[in-house]
């Protein structure tokens, strides 16, 4: 059976990834893939998905991340292009289209995928997730029509070929009502930093009371040559950073993760425990992070961290690959 | 006006342990509890309540000991608590749940307005609310933070990725909060005393319901093969109740052993 494979997100280098593991999975299958965005796409935009996978391009007009009118779209996408499994990115937006488009599609529907498999003679599609907000990794078998999974970034990888082309087809949807009025938007500053290339990060938590507190943490950074990241609750919060490390947000591997003021929520582990060395500072000797550390400093931030500085500067400490 | 605030009875994940042998997941023993993100569903509702004359219920899909557990959020200040005793034990599929909940909702309600956590402190899958409004038929604002009710209209601050939107939409509604949007209250003694007078509704699926289990277990579409733990494994050396600046120096010491730092000259 062939697997056809259609692919929505609408962060583009997540749609990429998707995209590749889209891509090796139907090349196994014997499938076509399919890739669902908004906007114009010209003939240079085209070249790019195919050079990552796609077989059809669908395009519609929509330009606002409105996860009901996305669901129509992808209703629309489904009905025609009859994919076996609907690959969509586990954004904000995505986690609430998912789940929106199995209402409507009748399809059986599985969050937070990290691998895929379809078998190539019966089509059937099994798929590992995690559960219990990344604690553990259950395998499910599905057996349904169509299967729906959302997938993080970095689960996985994209992957360029050359010489693929790829066709458009418009999608045009009848037009509804938005159910909710937008009156005002305003975009979250933006970090620019590189976590995910980053060697040493540095990963403050709600332990870190003060803003006036990340003078002292960057003076550590840049003794470390660190990057910054933090918990959901820091950045969505305070607002003091744009992107969050954890299982809804960004996920690193860095030689050092130095963890200050932060409790080892599971949640945000997931994006953390794929460092080599996990340090963390903390007041509080029972908070979770301690089982899931290297190494632990029991002590006040403001007494240890101004004595690490001074102790890293005396001692000449320098990451080893500066 | 009425207001439905959904609370999911779960499991404190952060208590499950993984065998680092077998890599299973040790489940018995995990303690069961209303999360933050539930209870803050409930101190939307009762905020709400006490701007407006709503009548505040809470629907819960949970295990019979669930019951105590209602009162509180009862001394919260919600007044009337349903708890449908679950066959799943915890684990039914979100499709599975959506159905159980739509058909609770639909016996309990019409409610103006219908709150819950943007995910699940287990699950955390997000389906909830996005399920409830493609089988209500009702709009749905999801991860709010800030939220007003004023003639009948919602307004509220969505939390998104990458920006914060102002929105507002006529009632009937479903919202979902963000983390931490909502603290729950502390209750005072007096409001717990108050709570075990309020009633709590013990429902069953096929009786109060008319849901039968083999049909929803038809629902969800997969099986599961297995399940497994993620193994942490830590060398979890610690440094505590020393002073601070050998700690340091131990801590920097560590982590040259880690081939992580280097000293200048070596020392």
């Amino acid at each position: 059976m062939a697997a056809g494979i259609l692919v929505w997100s609408e962060c583009p280098a997540l749609a990429l990834e998707l995209l590749g593991k889209a891509r090796r999975l139907a090349d196994a299958a014997a499938g076509e893939v399919s890739l669902c965005i908004s906007g114009d796409v010209g003939a240079a935009e085209l070249e790019v998905y195919a050079a990552n996978g796609a077989d059809v391009v669908y395009v519609t007009e929509t330009s606002e991340v409105d996860a009901a009118r996305w669901a129509s779209v992808l209703g629309v996408v489904i009905a025609r292009s009859r994919p076996s499994l609907v690959l969509i990115g586990a954004t904000k937006a995505g986690l609430e289209v998912a789940p929106r488009v199995a209402e409507r599609t009748e399809a059986a529907y599985a969050a937070w995928a990290v691998a895929i498999e379809i078998d190539p003679t019966t089509g059937a599609t099994t798929a590992s997730c995690m559960v219990y907000a990344g604690a553990g990794v259950a395998k499910y078998r599905f057996s349904r029509g169509v299967t729906v999974l959302t997938a993080a970034q970095g689960a996985f990888e994209a992957s360029e070929l050359e010489g693929r082309a790829a066709r458009a087809e418009s999608v045009m949807l009848p037009n509804e009502m938005p159910e909710i009025t937008v009156l005002s938007q305003r975009t979250k500053a933006t970090g620019g930093a590189r976590l995910e290339e980053a060697k040493t990060v540095v990963d403050i938590g709600r332990g870190v009371k003060e803003l006036d507190d990340l003078e002292m943490i960057r003076s550590l950074m840049s003794l470390l040559d660190a990057q910054l990241g933090c918990s959901r609750p820091v950045s969505s919060d305070r607002d003091w950073l744009p992107e969050w490390l954890g299982l809804s947000g960004v996920k690193v591997k860095p030689e050092l993760c130095l963890t200050i003021g932060l409790s080892g929520a599971i949640q945000h582990m997931v994006g953390i425990r794929d460092s080599r060395v996990v340090a963390a500072v903390d007041n509080d000797q029972d908070a979770a992070i301690f089982t899931q550390a290297d190494i632990g400093v029991v002590a006040d931030l403001n007494e240890f961290l101004p004595v690490l500085i001074e102790r890293l500067q005396a001692r000449g400490a320098r990451p080893i690959w500066v | 006006m009425k207001i439905l605030a959904l609370a999911k009875y779960s499991l404190d994940v952060a208590e499950i342990r993984v065998d680092s042998a077998s890599g299973a997941l040790r489940m018995t023993g995990v303690p069961q509890r209303f999360g933050d993100l539930d209870k803050g569903a409930v101190e939307v509702a009762v905020r709400l309540k006490e701007t407006s004359d709503a009548v505040v219920e809470v629907l819960c899909l949970g295990p019979p000991a669930a019951r105590a557990a209602t009162k509180d959020v009862l001394a919260m200040g919600a007044d009337e608590a349903t708890v449908i005793e679950d066959p799943y034990d915890g684990a039914a599929d979100a499709a599975v749940a959506a159905r159980v909940l739509e058909a609770a909702i639909r016996k309990r309600g019409p409610f103006d307005l219908i709150i819950c956590g943007f995910a699940s402190d287990d699950g955390y899958s997000h389906q909830t609310g996005p399920r409830l409004a493609e089988r209500l038929g009702l709009p749905f604002v999801s991860y709010a933070r800030e939220i007003s009710l004023e003639g009948g209209v919602l307004m509220a601050d969505r939390d998104l990725e990458d920006g914060i939107q102002t929105v507002s939409v006529p009632l009937p509604a479903i919202v979902s909060v963000a983390e931490e949007a909502f603290v729950p209250r502390r209750v005072t003694l007096l409001q717990a005393m108050k709570a075990q007078k309020k009633p709590t509704n013990m429902w069953s699926l096929e009786q109060d319901l008319g849901l039968s289990e083999e049909a929803l277990d038809k629902v969800s579409g997969y099986s599961v093969i297995c399940e497994t733990g993620i193994v942490v494994d830590r060398k979890q050396h610690m440094l505590k109740g020393m002073d601070v600046t050998e700690m340091a120096d131990l801590f920097i010491d560590m982590l040259v052993e880690e081939e992580v730092l280097a000293l200048k000259g070596g020392g």
